[in-house]
């Protein structure tokens, strides 16, 4: 059976879309990512444009993360008041990304070396991740990195501090918002959500339990999501419903269950897995600069 | 998936031309016509459609008499962009259709020469009409050839998928199909009989493609109220991840 959809215009068949909802809804519980940079290559090359994929994905991923959340906020592991201040940073740091992309574009050659710093980024991120993860499922444990480590000794020092009871932590607000800001202007700069940046920020750089940071990062996502989600269907009504509800039925019941995998496995598990994932991405990376073809015409899309 | 039938009745195709001998062009002569159904409607569960046309034509007893069906629409700008090492490159169709089928009989594509083709309108490159000042690039040729490739990719430019039945006394029955992904909008359905490598008749009979129930609603809400949309879009992500959340919790 195929449907067709009233935005993206082509017919598809339900049952791999949602298929593919379900694959991404299960990264985003498991991780606390929104999986946005799954979900948009996925849909574009299963035949969905790129610009209607691209705006979906917000929408389905605000579903899935609502459905994420429930489960993490029913075992008290998410805290709204770090990812409040986050958001504010995230919000304000993405507006300001958006102006810098503008300049970066005018300039022209932003292209190749926006995308060389972000497979160096994550390539960074990921292996240290992985390193550290391995360390601690190595010692006995396997639970959440050192809490006084030299990585964060700078933020002891910073004042406006605050308390946050639920991820046991008594730190300065800015941190948080400069991390929140940070992720948004890279997350604006590059295109992404940003989810798996923030993630190990989150409990690298801060010191948030691994769980909690799950459910923290998916909190957080909702309201980005909506906000994406939001401005693309006004101004660019480039948000696919038809699409969006398939996908979202894949995408709850993935969120769901990787849930409830993430609370089988161990902290440093989990991070090692969240590890891999970054690490696949720059992999990804890769191959689209360096070893896929790029077609020499191309259809400019109409709006 | 459901189908959709649109039938086109061209029953007098070729008899006034087959003595007359035109030229191509301006010359062609009309033939009456007669269309079943001129609406088809795309719904949530379109999928795709087929266009049955029946026409006779001269002669049919010469081995060369025979039948093109073309099915083109809607005509709109359209551009495109070309990755070179100075940068991109871009051109704009003032007008070239979204959609463009075309099936011939095969003593006809043995026996027509491709420039009669191009002047009866059936090559999908010569379909695609760039600005004046880009008329006479002279890279046109490889950036129309690019522009079909790119349709032929996303399945709107078909060539030789038509199915020509053939019935007593010369009756010709052909079928196209209309491509899933077809937007909707006015489409011509051309016949055009050839004998002895030139044109001789032609019927054009047009139909519109449109939306109805769902896709209608939510296609025109997303156009006409973009601020009612983007919020609808909101809600019905809270809506389906708080039901998702409820349902978990049971």
């Amino acid at each position: 059976m195929l449907i067709h959809l009233p935005i993206a215009q082509v017919a598809v068949d339900p049952l791999i879309l949602i298929a593919i909802g379900m694959l991404v809804g299960f990264l985003s519980g498991l991780f606390g990512v929104g999986g946005g940079f799954l979900l948009t290559p996925l849909l574009i090359f299963y035949g969905i444009p790129a610009a209607v994929a691209a705006s979906t994905q917000a929408n389905q991923i605000l579903a899935t993360s609502i459905a994420g959340v429930s489960a993490h906020w029913r075992d008290r592991q998410v805290d709204t008041r770090l990812g409040t201040l986050m958001l504010v940073g995230g919000l304000a740091g993405s507006t300001i990304g958006v102006g810098v992309f503008s300049i970066l574009k005018a300039f022209g050659v932003v292209d190749a070396t926006i995308s060389v710093l972000y497979i160096i980024f994550l390539s960074v991120i990921g292996g240290l991740m992985a390193w550290e993860s391995v360390n601690a499922l190595g010692k006995a444990g396997g639970g959440d990195p050192g809490r006084r480590t030299r990585l964060r000794a700078w933020m002891r020092g910073l004042p406006m501090k605050r308390r946050f009871p639920r991820s046991g932590l008594y730190i300065s607000i800015i941190p948080p918002i400069a991390i929140g800001f940070f992720v948004g202007v890279l997350a604006a700069v590059l295109g992404v959500g940003g989810g798996f940046i923030l993630a190990p920020a989150m409990v690298y750089l801060l010191g948030v339990p691994t769980r909690v940071m799950v459910g923290t990062s998916l909190f957080q996502i909702i309201f980005l999501t909506a906000y994406v989600t939001f401005l693309q269907a006004t101004f660019n009504g480039t948000v696919d419903l038809v699409l969006a509800a398939v996908l979202m039925v894949g995408g709850v019941i993935g969120a769901r269950y990787g849930a409830i995998a993430g609370r089988r496995l161990k902290a440093a598990q989990l991070r090692l897995l969240l590890a891999l994932l970054v690490l696949a991405i720059a992999g990804r990376l890769v191959y689209e600069l360096y070893v896929e073809p790029q077609p020499e015409y191309r259809l400019e899309e109409a709006r | 998936m459901k189908r959709l039938a649109a039938c086109l009745l061209v029953a007098t195709l070729g008899l006034a031309g087959a003595s007359a001998q035109p030229q191509e062009g301006r010359d062609r002569p009309i033939m009456a016509a007669g269309i079943a159904q001129d609406r088809i409607e795309v719904e949530v569960n379109y999928s795709d459609s087929r266009i049955v046309v029946f026409a006779a034509t001269p002669q049919p007893e010469n081995p060369t008499s025979g039948l093109a069906v073309a099915l083109v629409g809607p005509q709109v700008p359209q551009r495109m962009i070309r990755r070179t090492g100075a940068g991109d490159q871009r051109i704009e169709f003032v007008a070239a259709p979204l959609v463009f089928a075309i099936g011939a009989e095969k003593q006809v594509e043995e026996s027509v020469p491709s420039e009669v083709m191009v002047q009866a309108g059936l090559n999908a490159q010569s379909s695609a009409l760039p600005r004046l000042d880009q008329l006479l690039s002279p890279e046109l040729d490889a950036w129309r050839a690019a522009f079909v490739n790119l349709k032929m990719e996303q399945g709107l430019y078909t060539f030789g998928r038509t199915e020509f039945r053939h019935f007593d006394g010369g009756l010709r029955r052909a079928t196209i199909d209309l491509p899933q992904n077809a937007p909707p909008g006015e489409y011509t359905v051309r016949a055009v009989a050839f004998r002895d490598g030139r044109m001789v008749g032609e019927s054009r009979q047009t139909f519109t493609l449109a939306r109805s129930g769902l896709d209608a609603t939510l296609f025109d809400l997303s156009r006409q109220h973009g601020l009612v949309y983007g919020f609808v879009a909101v809600l019905f992500g809270v809506l389906v991840g708080g039901i998702a959340a409820w349902v978990g919790r049971k």
